[in-house]
Order: C-alpha cells, then structure tokens, then sequence
C-alpha cells in the first residue's frame, strides 16, 4: 500500500517527512500519523496515546531513554496497531516525556513486520505485511 | 427574532427574542479564547486567529441557543464589530506535483498547516484541518463531541525546523 510523505512547514520551505496513519487499538477517530524511523530500536510513542486507549502501564518495565536529545521515562508494553489494514499486537514503548510532533515507528514494532520502500526522490513509501504477519493473519 | 440594532465604535447592541444585548468585540475574543471551533459549514468568522461558525460565537457570548437566530443575523452581528467573515471555499480535489520541489501536494499541506505550528492538529484530507488545539487530549474530545474522523491522521506540527528534524523542542 502506497503512501505520500507528509510536508511540513518549515522557516524557508517544506519539510517533507515519511509517515503512515496508525491506528492504536480501537482509536478509529483519531488515527495516529507516525513517523518512519529507520534508526529508532523501537516504536516510541508519547504517553497520551496509552491513556487515549486505555492501555495499562501500571507495573510495566520501565527504564530511561534519550530521544532527540531528550531524556525520557519509558515504559515497555504492547498494543494493537493496525497499519496498511493489517492489524497486530506490537511491542510499543510509551515516554513520557514525548515533546516530538510525531510517534516514531522504529525496528521492534514495526519494520520487522513490514516490507518498506521508501523513494524520498518521489515522496512515497510502499509498506506491505512481511510474509510472517501475512502467515499469522491468514492463521487468526 | 433579531432587530437590525445599533452600533457605535466597536460595541453592538442588538434584540434577539425580546432580550437585549450589547456585545464588545474584546468581549467576544475572550468569550471564546478557550473554545475550540465547530466543524464549519459554508461560513465562517475569524475571531483570536481562528475561524469560527458565526452561531457559535453568537451562542458562547450571549448564552443563547442556536435555533434562536440565524447565521445571517450571526454574521452582520459581528462585522459589525470588525471581525472577519468569509464564505468557506469549495474543498479541492488534491492534484500532486504541481510545484516540484515542493512536496507531494505541491506545497498545499504545508501552507495548510503553517497556521498550525506548535499546535496538535487532526485532518480529515492532507489539506483539511478539522481542528487545532493545544493537547491531544483537547482534540480527542473535539472528535468524540463532533463525531469526527481524522482520517488523514492527527500529530503536533512542528513549531520549528528543528522539531521537524526530530530535535526536542527548547
């Protein structure tokens, strides 16, 4: 499934940045547009999405991260996201602190599950299940 | 009903159902600064930077029902004390690529959403805001109350270049 980065306004022109609409859990109203991050460990979203969906962080592991330069309590859990129509249970790693405009999508959660193309020369990416989510779908 | 009233410098004192009323346009900025917007139909008023349906406004500073009066009524109300009203543009159907350099949409969603930054932001189109707030929570409660989608998604833009480039804002 083919989506168009998303542009920005910047000081003196735009920002184009890779995104993808995620939704998390059972927030239809409010879907998610997350930032594609090659270089982040895990998926990182800000707290309030937890809280948005109920999610329950009460005695989940927890440790200190620094993201942007910024450090932030994160703590470990799960979450239901679905991206591309396809819907799984991902590791997601809720910080608070999260000042960040976008939630990050990184390698745990997310690229592990997906085949990404990105062409920034065209501002697209082509996210598609990898053949495991497609396994664990067709088997669910 | 709504009697054509009267309007000195900035001040309008007008009759809705037999009630009086004198409204300040200082009045009406503050009666609304913590209000977020409905969705707007075909006309809007611009009131603190933000685009409003003019029965809203009409509605928060006089406490009055909707129904009471009309948009029409609404609208000449507050020209009358130097607020911008306008008619809402036709949404366009988004043709990518018509400026090269500038994005996928040509730079529309850019300059759609350079009102916006620093704000949380939900859009229903890459090019249509329904709502700017200052929390996610403030936007998560104006989806539920209007029973809204933000199909595009909803994310913070960025205040600044460094933000946009993944940098903790200062």
């Amino acid at each position: 499934m083919r989506f168009d980065f998303a542009e920005l306004p910047g000081d003196r022109t735009s920002l184009v940045r890779p995104v993808l609409p995620v939704q998390v859990e059972d927030l239809d109203d409010a879907v998610q547009l997350c930032l594609v991050d090659t270089g982040a460990t895990t998926n990182r979203f800000g707290v309030w999405v937890a809280d948005a969906t109920g999610i329950d962080l009460r005695g989940a592991p927890e440790s200190t991260v620094v993201v942007g330069g910024l450090q932030t309590t994160a703590r470990h859990a799960r979450a239901d996201l679905t991206i591309a129509g396809v819907r799984y249970d991902a590791p997601v790693t809720f910080c608070d602190p999260w000042p960040f405009a976008f939630n990050l999508l990184g390698q745990e959660g997310f690229l592990r599950f997906f085949r990404v193309t990105l062409c920034a020369a065209e501002w697209w990416l082509d996210v598609d299940p990898a053949e495991a989510l497609r396994r664990a779908g067709s088997a669910g | 009903m709504i009697n054509n009233g009267e309007y000195d410098l900035g001040i309008a004192r007008f009759t809705i159902g037999g009630e009086q009323f004198e409204l300040e346009r200082e009045l009406v900025e503050e009666a609304v600064r913590q209000v977020l917007p409905d969705p707007l139909r075909d006309h809007y008023v611009v009131v603190g930077g933000r685009r409003y349906p003019p029965k809203q406004v009409i509605a928060c500073v006089t406490g009055l029902d909707r129904a009471d009066f009309t948009t029409h009524h609404a609208r000449r109300i507050l020209k009358r004390l130097g607020f911008v009203a306008a008619r809402s543009a036709p949404h366009v159907v988004e043709e990518p690529g018509e400026r090269a350099d500038a994005g996928p949409y040509g730079g529309r969603q850019a300059a759609a959403l350079a009102p916006y930054r620093g704000k949380w932001v939900a859009l229903a189109a890459p090019t249509e805001v329904l709502v700017a707030a200052e929390t996610p929570e403030e936007v998560l409660a104006w989806l539920a109350r209007h029973e809204r989608r933000a199909s595009y998604g909803m994310f913070r833009v960025p205040a600044s270049d460094r933000e946009a480039e993944g940098v903790a804002p200062v």
